[in-house]
């Protein structure tokens, strides 16, 4: 069986980030997270740029991408993903603290899968971020039921 | 915008005749033109030898017998705009009266029949005082003619004395009469333009006083034959063409005194006797010199009554200018003053097309029509010119379709951006004109009239006209109402930008809220749910505090969606689109069904009207007040719901009526605000931003919202959405 994908996680508050993972831990998944805390940071990891330039050759199975990032927004990690070639078929779930609707159209005319505006509610956030996961991550690969006991892998990018 | 032009032509014939230079003088007198250097006689009129034997042309005046004193006479000042009266002299058994003026080159000297003992001006003195003291002692134009008629018929014992007014096109209208019968009256009636042509019209200025002894006469040639200007002769022979016209009128002897009024000639005051007839030098120039006098007191009688009625109706466009001032929307400042606003021209009816709307105030055609006038204004008129016309129909194609109301049209334009228009309409008078023989029955001939029996005309599609008062007071009350939307329109401008930078400034800080605020209240729920799940310890208060830790961080955030909601909705662009009510709460009705679960509901659902709007603002309307009429009928087993709707004026609106507990009359302002609750927290939940989103919703569609209710008898809730403004083709 294949390698699992990784999930890359992009979120540069470290409290949302913490209890994003904490969501993903729940959601059972076998994939490997991998996180970063900027637009550069993802962008890097994703073309094998920088410290990154010697990782293992492998696309994430969905990136999970908060809107409102340092240095490089994820509207504009989002346009570089869609605008590349070699990209252009991860699937990116954007992150949005709220509805604002320009942001929405924005995302969809840069061609975002799907878009997720974290709720108040955690046990809303919980649903949305399994869902996302499952469907993503599982859903489109199917892989062998992982051991309760064994720790999510996390990574940073 | 010529009123009375029925376009007909005054060049016949007689109109290109060079009447100035004849050629010939009447036979009462003798004309010599003398040059003023040598006063070397060059012309001489064919009967010269009544005054002096042998030939004349090329001597010297001095050289001819009983000539020296008038030589003597010739060498002072001469006029070159009239003529002077020299003196009196005895020549070949005749007295002669001499008068004389000045050409560039030459002096005209004319000699006319006189008789010994003939009056002098002197004599006259008395007669002439009475006459100016009666002149200035009447107050109109009407009067100040009669007794102008009345006076020069005393002076000359004419058989009868015309006063003879132009009209703007020409056309004359005799508006007093003095007579002894012996020729048929003439009072009341018209003249077409063409009776009397330009260049003769300009003879009449030039020269005040025309007389004519007998109009059966033979001219007398003048010799030679050269062309000599004879404007301002006195016995300048005239058109054969008007020797033939006063023998059909069945006179034999005429004078004509010109009233002028700032150089333009206002009329006449024609003379006429039905046998030859004489009038001496003297008494001439006393009816001219009332004549003058006559003219000068009409132009101020004109004056001042034009004056008096600028002023008066300044003072209207003053109160006009001050209710304009005093509206948010100028134009409410007319409509609400109809009165003044047609007081101002003296009209029936009048119409403003502003901003896409047409007000229509007293007797007007209709919406259509007045659309149908504007329309052709700004195809055919002068964008900024005053448009007015007592006789539409002469125009514009069609307007006679509505001739009975808008003959007269008075209108300009108040804004070049739109096509807005102020009009001011009158009624068509039917008018029965008299005229002196049928007017059209000249046209391109050279031939007076045979017959001058009245000829009466019905005159249609005519209006009284404008006066020049009215006109000059609606030019600057344009300039004012153009000075009003310019300002206007730089105080919107001005405006806008102001609202799109606060809109702009609200927007970030809302951005900002919505990302920032949201923030920590989620933070707050995630991290003490993960509490609650992963410490065990925890004793039964502990997880009391949690929880409520947890529901008051996530009710606070739910109050920044709220809030966020709120001023998203003041910012959306709204989609109006026909909508089906019905479809939309049976929509609504659907969707809360959640929150009727275990409750027990009569509803009461109309079939409704239809309205337009935005369907999801208007869905959210529904939403708020239906979950309203769930929420605060809580208490009730079964609790009755209706909703209804009725047609307005110009809206329609819907209710929501429940029978739950209701609202106290006195809080009923308080409920469309945003964070006003009538209720206490614990017991109805939300936070109190639910109708301060419908009534913004309502307000963004143009309509409005309000509430009855008492406190345990329930409460009804209204909208009212306005009427969709039709489209207008007008506008450009």
């Amino acid at each position: 069986m294949a390698e699992l994908k990784p999930i890359l996680l992009v979120e540069d508050n470290p409290k949302d980030l913490e209890l994003t993972l904490a969501a993903l831990d729940r959601s059972q998944l076998a994939n490997e997270v991998v996180t970063a805390r900027d637009g550069a940071e993802a962008l890097d990891w994703l073309l094998y740029r920088g410290p990154h330039s010697g990782r293992p050759p492998v696309d994430p199975a969905v990136v999970l991408l908060d809107l409102k990032l340092p240095k490089v927004d994820g509207l504009q990690v989002l346009e570089k993903i869609k605008g590349d070639a070699d990209l252009r078929h991860i699937p990116v779930v954007m992150l949005t603290a709220s509805k604002e609707e320009r942001d929405l159209v924005r995302s969809y005319e840069l061609g975002v899968n799907a878009f997720v505006v974290k709720p108040v509610d955690f046990k809303e956030f919980f649903k949305a971020i399994q869902e996302v996961g499952m469907f993503w991550a599982i859903l489109n690969e199917p892989h062998p039921p992982r051991p309760r006991n064994q720790p999510m892998r996390i990574t940073e990018a | 915008m010529n009123d009375f032009t029925d376009d007909r032509s005054d060049l016949g014939g007689c109109a290109a005749e060079p009447i100035h230079i004849p050629g010939s003088i009447q036979p009462h007198g003798v004309l010599l033109a003398i040059r003023p250097d040598g006063l070397e006689i060059v012309q001489a009129s064919g009967n010269v030898a009544w005054i002096v034997a042998g030939d004349v042309l090329g001597r010297v005046l001095t050289e001819l017998p009983g000539m020296g004193g008038l030589a003597e006479a010739l060498r002072g000042d001469l006029p070159s705009d009239g003529t002077a009266t020299l003196c009196t002299l005895e020549s070949g058994g005749q007295t002669w009266a001499v008068v004389a003026h000045r050409l560039p080159d030459l002096i005209i000297v004319e000699f006319e029949v006189s008789h010994a003992g003939a009056g002098s001006l002197d004599v006259l003195h008395p007669r002439i005082r009475r006459g100016v003291e009666a002149l200035q002692a009447v107050a109109d134009v009407p009067a100040l003619a009669a007794s102008i008629a009345q006076q020069v018929r005393e002076l000359t014992d004419f058989d009868r004395v015309l006063v003879y007014r132009f009209d703007e096109d020409w056309n004359g209208i005799v508006i007093a009469e003095e007579g002894n019968g012996a020729l048929p009256s003439y009072m009341n009636l018209r003249f077409p333009a063409a009776d009397i042509p330009a260049q003769a019209r300009e003879l009449y200025r030039l020269n005040r006083l025309r007389l004519i002894p007998d109009a059966g006469y033979e001219p007398v040639p003048i010799l030679p034959a050269d062309p000599l200007d004879l404007s301002h002769s006195v016995l300048r022979s005239v058109s054969p063409v008007h020797a033939q016209y006063m023998r059909n009128m069945g006179t034999a002897a005429s004078m004509s005194i010109s009233i002028l009024d700032e150089g333009r000639l206002w009329g006449l005051i024609a003379c006429h006797n039905a046998l030859p007839k004489r009038v001496p030098i003297h008494v001439r120039n006393a009816c001219d010199f009332l004549g003058q006098i006559a003219a000068m007191l009409i132009g101020a009688r004109t004056r001042s009554a034009e004056a008096a009625e600028r002023v008066a109706l300044h003072a209207v466009e003053a109160r006009l200018l001050s209710y304009m001032a005093a509206e948010p929307r100028f134009i409410d400042g007319l409509t609400r003053h109809a009165d003044d606003v047609l007081e101002l021209t003296d009209a029936k009816g009048a119409a403003l097309i502003f901003d896409g709307r047409c007000h229509l105030l007293g007797a007007t055609p209709t919406e259509d029509q007045v659309l149908a006038i504007t329309d052709w204004l700004n195809r055919t008129q002068p964008h900024d010119a005053l448009f007015q016309t007592n006789a539409l129909a002469t125009h514009m194609p069609g307007a006679e379709t509505f001739a009975e109301v808008a003959s007269g049209v008075m209108g300009m334009t108040i804004s070049q951006l739109h096509a807005s228009y102020m009009l001011w309409f009158r009624p068509e008078v039917v008018q029965t004109v008299s005229w002196g023989g049928d007017p059209r029955k000249e046209t391109g001939s050279i031939n007076p009239r045979e017959s001058f029996a009245a000829w009466r005309e019905l005159v249609h599609q005519r209006a009284e006209p404008w006066t020049p008062a009215q006109m000059e007071t609606v030019r600057s009350l344009q300039g004012a109402v153009t000075g009003i939307v310019m300002r206007k329109a730089e105080e919107m401008a001005e405006l806008t930008e102001e609202l799109r930078r606060s809109n702009k400034e609200l927007e970030a800080f809302s951005y900002s809220v919505s990302h920032d605020l949201r923030a920590p209240f989620r933070h707050i729920v995630g991290y003490a749910e993960l509490l609650r799940e992963e410490e065990n310890g925890l004793d039964a208060r502990g997880r009391r505090y949690l929880d409520t830790i947890i529901e008051s961080a996530f009710s606070a955030g739910r109050l920044v969606d709220d809030l966020l909601n709120f001023s998203q909705m003041g910012r959306a662009v709204l989609t109006p689109l026909p909508i089906d009510m019905n479809k939309l709460v049976a929509e609504v009705r659907r969707m809360l069904r959640p929150e009727t679960e275990g409750r027990r509901i009569e509803w009461h659902v109309a079939d409704l009207h239809p309205g337009v709007g935005d369907a999801s603002f208007l869905r959210s309307v529904w939403q708020n007040l239906l979950s309203n009429a769930i929420k605060y009928t809580r208490g009730k087993d079964p609790a009755s719901i209706t909703i209804t709707s009725t047609r307005g004026t110009g809206e329609t609106v819907w209710s929501v009526a429940d029978d739950g507990v209701g609202f106290d009359m006195a809080y009923v302002e308080k409920l469309f605000g945003v964070f006003q609750r009538l209720h206490r927290m614990e017991d109805y939940e939300g936070s109190g931003i639910g109708l301060a989103n419908v009534r913004r919703i309502v307000e963004r569609h143009g309509g409005r919202t309000w509430a009855e209710g008492a406190l345990g008898k329930g409460a009804t809730f209204h909208f009212a959405l306005p009427d969709p403004v039709k489209e207008k083709t007008w506008q450009n």
